[in-house]
This record gives C-alpha cells, structure tokens and sequence, in this order.
C-alpha cells in the first residue's frame, strides 16, 4: 500500500499581520512548526505502515524552510518526502493550494491513500481536503475519529457527524481527513532522527507538474481573497481569587446578590 | 499619594499573600507601582510610618522570598515593559526592561531587536512566568546553567531604589553583587540591563528512558565521569525524571496545554534522563551519537528515544520538565486543603563527593523509611536533585521536615555539598541555613543589609530573621 500525508508548516503565533494589498499572511520572522492538526495525520499513515508494511510519503507545500516539516517525519519514520515549491504557488486559497497538492501528488505516482489533518491553525478553513479528493476524484470522509480496520481492498473508518459517530468502509483509492483524537502523535525518534539528515527530500516546482499555465496557481489562481486577518481584541487582565469552597460560594453570592 | 495606589488588601487581594510555596503571609496594604516615581511615591508613604515592605514580581518563588509578613506588598508585575536596547559592533547586545517582564514576553521583545542574529537571555527558568526582577533577586540559573554559568555574567547593571528613597545604578561584578542573588533584602529594582547572547545554531533535546533505577544510575554516572564532547557542539542540561515524577505529571497532562498533546511514557519506564545538546549540527550528530551509544549500553532502547528539535518543540521539552515542579507544587496543594499548616517540602541541595547513583538510592532509601510519598527530579550535573517530599498530613510533613533536616546535616557534614541552591533562602529555608548553611554567607548578608537597608524596611524575614536586621 502507498500511502501520502499532506502536512504544512504553520507559524507558531501570529499577531495576523497580513499583506495589505494580497490579503496574504505575512510569515517572516516567525517561528515555524509542523501544523499541530496534521501530526494525527501522520501518525495514522504510520501505525498503518506498521500494520500492513505500507510506504509513507509526506507533501508539504511552502518554501525552503518547509524542509523542516518532511525532516521531523522522516524522524518519526516516514519513508520519503517531497517539498512542493515554487515562487508561483504562494498566496494560494484553498482551490490553488488543493490544485497544486492534486498536480504534485500525481507527478510522483499512485497512492492507494491520502491522509490529512482536520485543517491549519493558519487557514482554519478545513477545506482543502475535501477539495483535494475533488480533484483527484476519489471518495473520502472528513472527521475521521477512529480507523476501525485496514485491508487490501478498503478501510473502515469512523466519523463524527454531529452527534453521531458513523462507522464506513471506504475503497481504495480514498482521501481521510483525521481528527486530533484518532490517535496521538509519536514522538520522532533519536534513531531515525540521526538518519533524517542525511535522507533526501524531493522538490517539485511548476516544472514538474503536468499543468505548467502558472494561473492556476497561488495568488493568481485561487478564487478568493482574504479581506482582514486580526487577533481577538485582548481584554484586562483580571485577579485570580483563591478562596476554599465556602468562601467563595458566599463571595459569589454577593455579586449576584449586588447585580440583582 | 494617590489613595488608588496604596490599596487596602481584602479578600480580592487573597492571591498577593502566597507564592508556589503554599506559605501563608498577611499585609495590611498593596501597590501595583508601574513606574520609579510610583515606587518611590509608595516608598515614601510607607517610610513615614516605618511600614515594612515586601517586593513581588511574579510570585513563582517556592522559599516565601515574595510572602509578606505584615506592612505593605509592593507588586511590581505590571512595571513590564522593554526600555531599549543597544548592539555594539562587537556583537554584545543589550536589553534594558522593567524588573516585572516575565520570561515569555522578555522573549517576544527580544526578537524585535533588529539584527541579522538572533539572541536570547541564557537564565531560563522553566517557570516562564517568572519575572526578571524575581529571577535576578533569587540567582536563579535554569536548565542550561550547566553550558552558560552563573546569571551575574548576563546582567549588565541594575537601577536600586534603597529605602532611603535614593536610586542607585549598579554596575560591575563588586557591585551587582549587592543585589544578584541576595533575595530583594537590599533594595528594589526598578531596571535591569541584560546582557544577550547570540543563539545557537541548533538545539536538540533527547530523552532516554530505562527501565530500572540501576541503568539509569549507573549511565547518568558513566556520563558525568566521561562528559562526551564534540568540537561543534556542547550539552547544555542534563535533567532526570524518576517515575514518580512522570506519574505526577501524566495525572495532570490534560490539563496542561503546552505538553497534554505528547504521547504518555510507558508504564515499565522507570527513570528518565534529558539533555540538550546545543550548537552545529554536525557536532550535534556527534555527541548524539556518543549518548546514543552509551545509553544502549545501559539498556535503554535508542529506538523509543525522544529527539526533538526547534525553537517550539525545546521550548515543550522544557514545560515538560517544568511541569515536574508544577505537579509537585499541586500534590502539595492538595494537602494544604486539609491542613494549613503544609507547606513545600523540597531539597535543593547540590552534591559533592558523591556519586549520582549513590545519592539518589539514599534519598529513596530514607524517604521510603520514613514512609513518605516523594518524587524527585533535578539537574543530574552537580548532583542537584530536587526531591519532594509529598506529606499527605501534617504528621507526615513533621517528619518531612525532619527527614530534610537530617539530609542538610548529612550534606554540610565534611563539605559534602551546599544546603540552598537555586531556589533561595527565603523565609522557609531560614531556620535551615542559619543551622547548616555557610556562616560567611549569612554575615556577608547581614553586612549589606545593614549598609544598604539599615532601616530594615525592604523584605523583611527572608535570609534571616528581621529582628537580626537590625540587631
């Protein structure tokens, strides 16, 4: 089986400072990481590679700094990686980023499965999966909170549908989208971090995708554009008070006896 | 004197007579002063009337060093803020701020210094929400002490208000050492210039996990005597975990943001051991590699270590190792819910003459002989472990106290070690030190006090007794 996660590297905290004019996130100078709701993602590909004897390749989109994102999944035992990049995939919404991951997962091949997070802490949008099946033009199921089985031909998986929980088998070839709770994440291993130095990671650019016309990607080809990113207004700071049961209960009692 | 500034305390105010030590203090009034002409409007209030005053930052001290025992609080939490910063061409970067900065915006404020490196302050508590006021008055040195020293190399100067009201700019190591370390008896700081240090290139953390006490033993020991080396890069901590302390922490993960996501350590783990390798990354791979092999020969399986790397994922391995003295703390405070009277039962003593294996079999030894639930977890270089005694009553916390009595007269005997290290002397660890601590310490603090608080009005009972002030 042939597995692909698609994993993105986030910053840590922003303060939402955008592009003006682009409406695009401005990353610079921030601390990056490994999309948090992507880990689960990952995580899933590698309990199955340990399952089955799966191979697990990971795609993250973004610059050079997004090496890093392929490098720690290499050290928790992903088996290869490929970095999508190229100056004409930024700015990207969720139509050019789920196109692009669509052009560049076909140009290295078959995969029997798709894994991805539930969304980004940066997009928050929790869309491009969906949308990447779409491309691709395979079934897929959001909100995966359990893999229930795995086989050959399909895997069974359940999903959360509001207050119910749905159980499915879904064929092959199929994109998962994962919740946070369908399993925690390892932590790389000392091993196969030495190792994930010196492993190679693939680059893909606009040279190697089937479709070269550079408007259907990034800012030029997404659909939409971000009007205003802004953090919630921070409100003062208020007290802590520490009392035992009794204490506070009668404390309490009293602003709402006062309100009243 | 604004009445608003000189608040009368009441039971709002509750939260200001506490630090993480549990110890209950009282005080008749508090300030939250946001600039020196505050601070010193306050002062002058308070000296008319010779009211004794106890300086807070961020309250994380675990000796009551911040508890007030009557008179005023003098808060200085919100005095926050970053004044300016100077890089010299030689690379020497300061920082000037206000003493009640904590940790993580002191951090955010320093990656606004424009400059083609990144810096960063080396004293790293794990508290991040210590202030650098706090941190400076207690001499605390943090996790990477081991690599960077002492905190006096990092501090530049320091503005002092004296009781007197006069403000003094201290600079040089003669100077500085008037109030680094010193636990707030001589003065209130105002400002502080830091000394930055550039980044380095990488840092890696690597946790090895054993499954019985003798392996993790004996490998901190084959560690400490061979102390691997690499031309590119150094270890920058040696941290250890017993079991207890990582059941302590698993027990609250979930409610712990910044660590509840890692994976829980398996059940026939029995000690931990952390380090942090800082530098080039080649000469990371280096000493890695030495660690990783001496820790298989210590049965500890390399393919379950943890290796994490990045600003944020150190920064996770630090709360983690935080999050030992955070639980700590709260097992105590669970049992200061049933009586009052408990308080923090902690060892801070460092070690000579000793091997790791051999204090850290006695310390389990006498704790499980006196019948007291403990955990323990400290800088495993220098033989500084933190053992908390975890009393589930008040007769267990009598004999705690006892049992960590009787281990700083084992420790002062025959310059076995220091009784008091990083975390200060404070008000609980007062009886203590004047019994066993260094005589020449005390007589030095004393003597300062005397020339820079002869009125006795600034922190009052921490270090000693405030009737020796001004005896």
């Amino acid at each position: 089986m042939k597995i692909a996660v698609c994993m993105k590297q986030v910053p840590a905290y922003s303060e939402g400072n955008m592009d003006e004019k682009t409406g695009v996130l401005l990353r610079q100078g921030l601390v990056a990481i490994s999309n948090v709701y992507d880990l689960p993602a990952l995580e899933t590909a590698l309990q199955i590679k340990e399952q089955t004897g799966a191979s697990v390749a990971v795609f993250t989109m973004g610059p050079e700094t997004a090496e890093k994102v392929i490098r720690d999944a290499y050290a928790c035992g992903a088996d290869s990686g490929y970095l999508i990049s190229d100056i004409t995939f930024a700015g990207a919404d969720v139509l050019a980023t789920s196109y692009t991951l669509m052009q560049a997962i076909k140009s290295t091949g078959d995969y029997d499965l798709i894994l991805c997070g539930k969304q980004t802490t940066d997009g928050d949008t929790a869309q491009v999966s969906g949308a990447l099946a779409k491309w691709l033009e395979i079934p897929h199921i959001n909100w995966v909170s359990r893999l229930v089985e795995v086989s050959e031909k399909y895997i069974g998986a359940e999903y959360l549908m509001g207050a119910e929980a749905v159980t499915a088998r879904i064929t092959y070839p199929c994109l998962l989208a994962v919740e946070p709770s369908v399993f925690t994440p390892r932590m790389p291993s000392l091993k196969l971090k030495m190792q994930a130095g010196k492993k190679s990671v693939n680059r893909i650019g606009l040279i190697d995708l089937e479709d070269k016309d550079s408007g259907h990607y990034g800012l030029a080809g997404s659909a939409t554009k971000v009007k205003k990113i802004f953090p919630p207004k921070r409100t003062q700071k208020q007290p802590v008070i520490r009392m035992d049961g009794k204490d506070s209960a009668a404390y309490i009692k009293k602003i709402v006896d006062d309100i009243m | 004197m604004s009445q608003q500034q000189i608040i009368k305390t009441d039971q709002t105010y509750q939260e200001f007579l506490i630090d993480e030590s549990k110890y209950q203090g009282f005080a008749e009034s508090i300030s939250f002063p946001v600039s020196e002409a505050e601070i010193l409007a306050v002062l002058a209030a308070m000296r008319e009337h010779k009211t004794p005053v106890t300086i807070q930052g961020g309250k994380t001290g675990i000796t009551g060093a911040a508890v007030p025992l009557g008179g005023h609080v003098m808060n200085l939490s919100r005095m926050d803020q970053c004044k300016e910063h100077e890089v010299y061409e030689n690379g020497t970067v300061l920082l000037s701020v206000e003493p009640g900065i904590n940790l993580i915006e002191l951090k955010k404020e320093i990656g606004k210094i424009p400059s083609e490196k990144d810096f960063f302050w080396p004293p790293d508590p794990t508290e991040t929400s210590a202030t650098v006021g706090g941190i400076v008055a207690s001499g605390a040195g943090g996790l990477t002490k081991l690599l960077y020293g002492s905190i006096e190399k990092y501090v530049e100067s320091i503005r002092l208000i004296t009781s007197d009201g006069n403000i003094h700019v201290l600079r040089g190591k003669d100077e500085l050492a008037n109030v680094i370390g010193r636990e707030g008896i001589t003065g209130i700081i105002s400002q502080l210039t830091l000394k930055l240090v550039e980044k380095p290139d990488q840092t890696w953390g690597i946790s090895f996990f054993f499954n019985s006490h003798e392996n993790a033993e004996d490998f901190v020991d084959r560690i400490l005597q061979e102390k691997p080396t690499a031309d590119t890069a150094k270890v920058a901590a040696i941290e250890y975990m017993d079991r207890s302390t990582i059941d302590l922490i698993e027990a609250r993960k979930e409610f712990m943001s910044s660590i509840k996501e890692l994976p829980d350590i398996e059940s026939e783990v029995s000690d931990l051991v952390y380090f942090e390798l800082q530098g080039e990354e080649n000469g990371i791979e280096e000493l890695a590699g030495q660690l990783m092999a001496l820790a298989e020969n210590h049965n500890s399986d390399s393919d379950k270590a943890w290796a994490v790397s990045g600003e944020m994922e150190i920064e996770r391995m630090h709360a983690f190792r935080h999050a030992a003295a955070e639980t700590a703390n709260l097992r105590i405070e669970q049992a200061r819910r049933q009586d009052q009277r408990i308080t923090k039962l902690g060892a801070d003593m460092t070690l000579n003459n000793i091997t790791f294996g051999a204090a850290i079999r006695q310390y389990r030894q006498d704790a499980k002989k006196a019948k007291i639930k403990y955990c323990i977890f400290g800088h495993a270089a220098g033989i500084h472990l933190h053992v908390n005694l975890l009393p589930e009553s008040y007769e267990e916390y009598r004999k705690g106290i006892k049992l960590l009595e009787m281990w700083a007269r084992i420790t002062c005997k025959e310059g076995h070690g220091t009784v008091v290290s990083e975390h200060g002397i404070g008000k609980l660890k007062k009886t203590l030190f004047r019994e066993l601590g260094s005589k020449e310490y005390l007589e030095e603090c004393k003597m300062i006090k005397h020339q820079w608080d002869p009125i006795g009005m600034i922190n009052r009972g921490n270090i000693f007794d405030w009737k020796e002030d001004i005896g």
